[in-house]
């Protein structure tokens, strides 16, 4: 059993969560293979609990430039999902989906703001809808916002918005990359303490959490 | 004298008596504050994430949270032997680090600005005014502070480095 604040797991649980986030990830990568034209593919994910001022520190507290797409989950199971690409790997996914790209970040129009906008909610909603599918809840998503910065201030800015609810999460993490390995970025879920229980008592274990 | 470099990681407070340099990266929406007693090298920083705590939930860490952490910033420099009254301040953070989506027009992301509101109100609660502030925009921010100068350093990601504050400098104050 490993413990952490408010959110005890066991393998099963932990097992169970991995299950439900390999197949969310993989209908996500299908979407944006199909969306970019190009074949995308992920890492397993790491599913572990996590005190969220540590996140940074996990994922990548580096001074390199990011595109960050976050989106805050709403509905039955909460929780905060995040697309994170290193600036080159953003030029590369603008380039396949608008045949060109910023150079700088402060090149970054409405156009190219929206367009990463848009492959963020593709990849984040198709996540999404196969673990709902999976659990058999009902989500409902808010609008993405999009951030240019360094990883370790975007990751950060996520934690202070995920910080509102809970001091520890759980957090689903992978990479993921083009064929090529040219594109690669990272992919976040964060569960809120509330959701977590929603979603193990959705996929029929309950006394976890 | 070796001079240790302090990273202040998301929601902790270092404090030191001589010399030491406090560095506090990724600041995004959250705050860090520099605070020196001049006359008791008595030098503090703290990376403040969110405006207020919960009053249903137990307060995890002080420093994560505006009303609970510059008293916490300013207990723990007050037993290093600082006065209160002497302690000047800088600080910096509190971007809108989302800048694009419709929902970064409304206020559901604007926690960098209520924290500027949250932190600058707790210190005006020690009747402490910040000497020099670098907050809001949108873009993340990283402090340096070395205590032996005094001197406090601001860059963002696309930003070169730019002094913020000498907090040793007490010119204009009428107790020096």
């Amino acid at each position: 059993m490993m413990a952490m604040g408010n959110v005890s797991l066991g393998l099963v649980e932990l097992s169970a969560i991995r299950e439900m986030a390999n197949a969310g990830l993989a209908h996500a990568t299908k979407s944006l293979s199909e969306f970019t034209g190009h074949k995308f593919n992920v890492d397993v994910p790491y599913a572990q609990s996590v005190a969220l001022t540590r996140i940074p520190m996990l994922l990548g507290d580096g001074e390199q430039i990011y595109v960050g797409i976050y989106l805050p989950v709403k509905g039955e199971v909460e929780g905060h999902i995040a697309f994170l690409l290193p600036w080159e790997s953003a030029q590369l996914l603008w380039k396949m989906v608008m045949g060109r790209a910023p150079r700088t970040p402060a090149e970054v129009d409405e156009d190219a703001a929206s367009a990463m906008l848009e492959v963020g909610n593709i990849f984040n909603g198709s996540f999404l809808e196969a673990i709902s599918d999976i659990a058999k809840f009902g989500f409902s998503t808010t609008q993405p916002v999009l951030a240019i910065d360094s990883c370790s201030v975007i990751l950060a800015a996520i934690v202070s918005e995920a910080s509102q609810g809970d001091a520890d999460s759980m957090a689903i993490d992978t990479e993921f990359f083009d064929d090529e390995h040219t594109t690669s970025g990272i992919f976040l879920f964060l569960p809120t303490v509330s959701g977590l229980r929603s979603l193990f008592s959705a996929l029929g274990i309950s006394k976890a959490a | 004298m070796t001079t240790t470099a302090v990273t202040v990681g998301m929601a902790e407070i270092h404090v030191t008596k001589g010399v030491g340099i406090f560095t506090c990266p990724g600041l995004g929406s959250c705050i860090g504050v520099c605070a020196i007693d001049p006359i008791t090298n008595v030098a503090g920083c703290a990376k403040i994430m969110l405006p207020e705590s919960f009053p249903d939930k137990q307060v995890d860490k002080p420093a994560k949270f505006a009303n609970t952490g510059i008293p916490e910033l300013i207990g723990m420099m007050e037993r290093l032997g600082a006065e209160r009254t002497r302690i000047a301040i800088a600080i910096a953070g509190g971007a809108q680090v989302f800048r694009f989506g419709s929902d970064c027009a409304t206020s559901k992301h604007d926690i960098g600005s209520r924290n500027v509101k949250a932190v600058t109100d707790a210190l005006n609660r020690y009747g402490l005014e910040p000497m020099a502030n670098d907050v809001g925009g949108s873009n993340g921010r990283t402090i340096t502070f070395t205590v032996e100068t005094g001197i406090v350093t601001v860059r963002t990601a696309i930003s070169t480095e730019k002094a913020l504050a000498n907090l040793r400098d007490l010119t204009g104050n009428e107790d020096v």
